[in-house]
């Protein structure tokens, strides 16, 4: 059978968005959908399954599993793989799946494409468009040659909306023998960044190039605390040591959705937003009105950023 | 006995210079509605993996004697020559036409030539390739020579016990850095935040010349045809169209345009 299969990591990050994204690929090619979930499992797992026209749930749980571990992961889901059929399956990108989908991909024989923002069937035929070049451009790639496919979609931009039917899906423990599998990498020291982050943040003011100075970036600081909410930072700055690096959004950076998104001094590169494009509101500060940023903008200010961020510190505290 | 390491390097076309046309609404799309055609678009070596070969060469001033070998599946373009004037030890093109190729195919052909020169300490890709993103081959080559991958680093380090080598990666994760330790023979892909990667000198310029860049083949690999058969097709490329808009908010003076919008945004309930 055909089946589509999205896996995720606990009930967590974009399953809502990859299982109705899941359902969509799975009624247009006349099969069913399946929801794999790897280590620690919710008590609500059947009704999120059963609002998203689930099929059935296969938990993977392990002591093994307790916390993520890329070498055992990876041959939980080739095990399940060798037991079950499926012509598809979905992780949501977080940074761990971007190494454990390829890997799976490998070890069971499937094809695979990652940075999926959509994905369709049409006559059988299943397609996946990617970003690429860092969100300039737009990639399609069909997937036709292998029997199966893993595939990585990038969720931030994606709906959630409950299945035309719901289902009573069954919740199964697959049993698989993880004894022989061991993580050949060993932590040896973290250093946590402590405090909050600005992937969590529902207000971010960021500042780009535009600032012209590293002490100018206290300003983005005090407006963010105004507003309640974090500094962020482009990439070039974070470069030059204005700011910290896990303060940086975009492609190579954090991607953030917060309700309110202030950019000032940024130009509006795909590969910054990338990291911000989620965010419900986007106000932008630039003193080109030309500048790329403001196509994204809802609300925009053309100015000075030297001036504007103070200004606005004053109007939010006065 | 040196430790040996691989670079996987590609040529991309210029990300900055892609970056530019798009801001500019100047990007097109060829004929073949697939590829990115303008000629003024520079061709040069994937930005990580540059910082790989980086990597390679600081492992070796830290004192490790190794041979570093840098290996390009396709048209190297002027890459493996750039390589070869860093002065790494032997730069390796595998004749391939890459746009017949996928990711897999790519791996199949890397992994197949590590095995050909019977394996590698420590094999360096970049975290992704500028073009496509995708940031698969160096995991699909992990597994094809059953080696662990670590991702993301920001900083590699390899010591000796007797005849064994040990990996020391520093890696960037959303939650702050990681140290972790893994045997070699292992797979790790490199980040930006290892550093800016060194130019090459005029002395490594003339010796370059010298250096001949070994040619295989896939058969040679013990490769064949039907192994590299593609299975993820790019069929389409395009430019995405972005809304554009946004309401401009003006004022007589800085105060004021701020004291606009901060009302405008508590009214839309976005601010309190
Ligand atoms: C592979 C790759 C990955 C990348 N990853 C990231 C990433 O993760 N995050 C990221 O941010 N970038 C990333 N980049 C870089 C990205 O392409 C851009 O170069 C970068 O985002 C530009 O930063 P910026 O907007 O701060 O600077 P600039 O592009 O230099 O823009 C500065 C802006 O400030 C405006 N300005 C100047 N002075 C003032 C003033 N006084 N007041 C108001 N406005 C002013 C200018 O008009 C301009 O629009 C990546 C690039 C590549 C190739
Ligand atoms: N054609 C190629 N030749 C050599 N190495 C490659 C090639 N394609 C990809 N790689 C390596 O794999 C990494 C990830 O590439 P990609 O999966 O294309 O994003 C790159 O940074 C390179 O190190």
């Amino acid at each position: 059978m055909s089946r589509v299969v999205v896996c995720t990591w606990g009930t967590t990050g974009g399953a809502a968005e990859l299982l109705t994204l899941g359902h969509g690929v799975a009624t247009a090619l006349g099969t069913e959908l399946v929801w794999v979930v790897v280590g620690p499992t919710a008590d609500d797992l059947a009704s999120i399954a059963g609002r998203h026209g689930v099929t059935a749930v296969d938990r993977i749980v392990d002591a093994k599993l307790t916390t993520f571990g890329g070498d055992v992961a990876v041959e939980a889901l080739a095990q399940y793989a060798r037991q079950f059929e499926f012509r598809l399956l979905l992780v949501p990108q977080t940074f761990d799946a971007r190494l454990t989908a390829p890997r799976l991909a490998a070890r069971i024989d499937a094809g695979v494409v990652m940075n999926g923002l959509a994905l369709g069937a049409n006559g059988g035929e299943v397609a996946v468009t990617a970003s690429a070049f860092g969100g300039d451009t737009r990639v399609v790639y069909v997937l036709a040659g292998a029997d199966r496919y893993v595939v990585g979609m990038s969720t931030s931009a994606l709906a959630v909306e409950p299945a035309p039917t719901a289902t009573t899906p069954p919740v199964r423990d697959v049993a698989l023998d993880l004894s022989g599998s061991e993580e050949r990498i060993q932590v040896v020291a973290r250093t946590e960044t402590s405090g909050p982050r600005i992937e969590e943040a529902t207000i971010l003011v960021a500042g780009g190039r535009g600032l012209g100075d590293k002490a100018n970036y206290r300003l983005v600081e005090e407006l963010a605390e105004a507003l309640g909410g974090m500094a962020a930072a482009s990439r070039p700055i974070v470069d030059e040591g204005w700011a910290e690096p896990a303060r940086q959004v975009g492609l190579t950076g954090k991607i953030t959705r917060p309700q309110l998104y202030v950019a000032a001094g940024i130009s509006g590169a795909s590969q910054h937003m990338v990291g911000c494009a989620a965010a419900k509101t986007l106000v932008a500060i630039n003193r080109d009105p030309e500048a790329a940023i403001f196509r994204y903008a809802k609300y925009g200010i053309v100015g000075d950023c030297l001036e504007i961020l103070p200004a606005l510190t004053r109007a939010v505290k006065g | 006995m040196a430790f040996r390491i691989v670079v996987c390097a590609k040529e991309v076309l210029d990300p900055d210079a892609v970056n530019n046309y798009a801001l500019e609404g100047k990007l097109v799309i060829g004929d073949d509605g697939k590829s990115l055609t303008q000629s003024s678009i520079p061709r040069l070596m994937n930005a990580y993996d540059e910082q790989a070969i980086e990597a390679a060469l600081r492992i070796r001033e830290a004192g490790v004697p190794c041979t570093i070998t840098v290996v390009s599946v396709g048209d190297p373009g002027d890459i493996l020559k750039h390589a070869a004037s860093l002065g790494i030890d032997e730069p390796v093109a595998i004749q391939a036409d890459t746009a017949a190729l996928d990711h897999h195919g790519i791996a199949k052909l890397l992994a197949a030539f590590v095995q050909s020169r019977g394996g590698a300490d420590l094999v360096l890709c970049g975290r992704q390739g500028s073009d496509g993103d995708q940031g698969v081959v160096s995991a699909l080559v992990g597994e094809h020579l059953g080696l662990p991958v670590v991702t993301i680093a920001r900083a590699i380090d390899v010591t000796a016990t007797g005849d064994t080598f040990g990996v020391r990666v520093v890696r960037v994760t959303p939650d702050g850095d990681e140290t972790v330790a893994v045997p070699a023979p292992a797979v790790v892909t490199v980040s930006n935040e290892l550093g800016q990667a060194r130019y090459p000198t005029m002395a490594g310029r003339m010796a370059a010349r010298k250096k001949k860049i070994t040619s295989v083949t896939p058969a040679e690999l013990g490769v064949a045809p039907a192994a590299l058969r593609p299975r993820v097709t790019l069929t389409k490329q395009f430019v995405p169209t972005v809304k554009g808009a946004c309401e401009m908010i003006a004022g007589a003076s800085a105060d004021e345009a701020a004291a606009n919008l901060i009302a405008r945004l508590r009214a839309e309930n976005v601010l309190r």
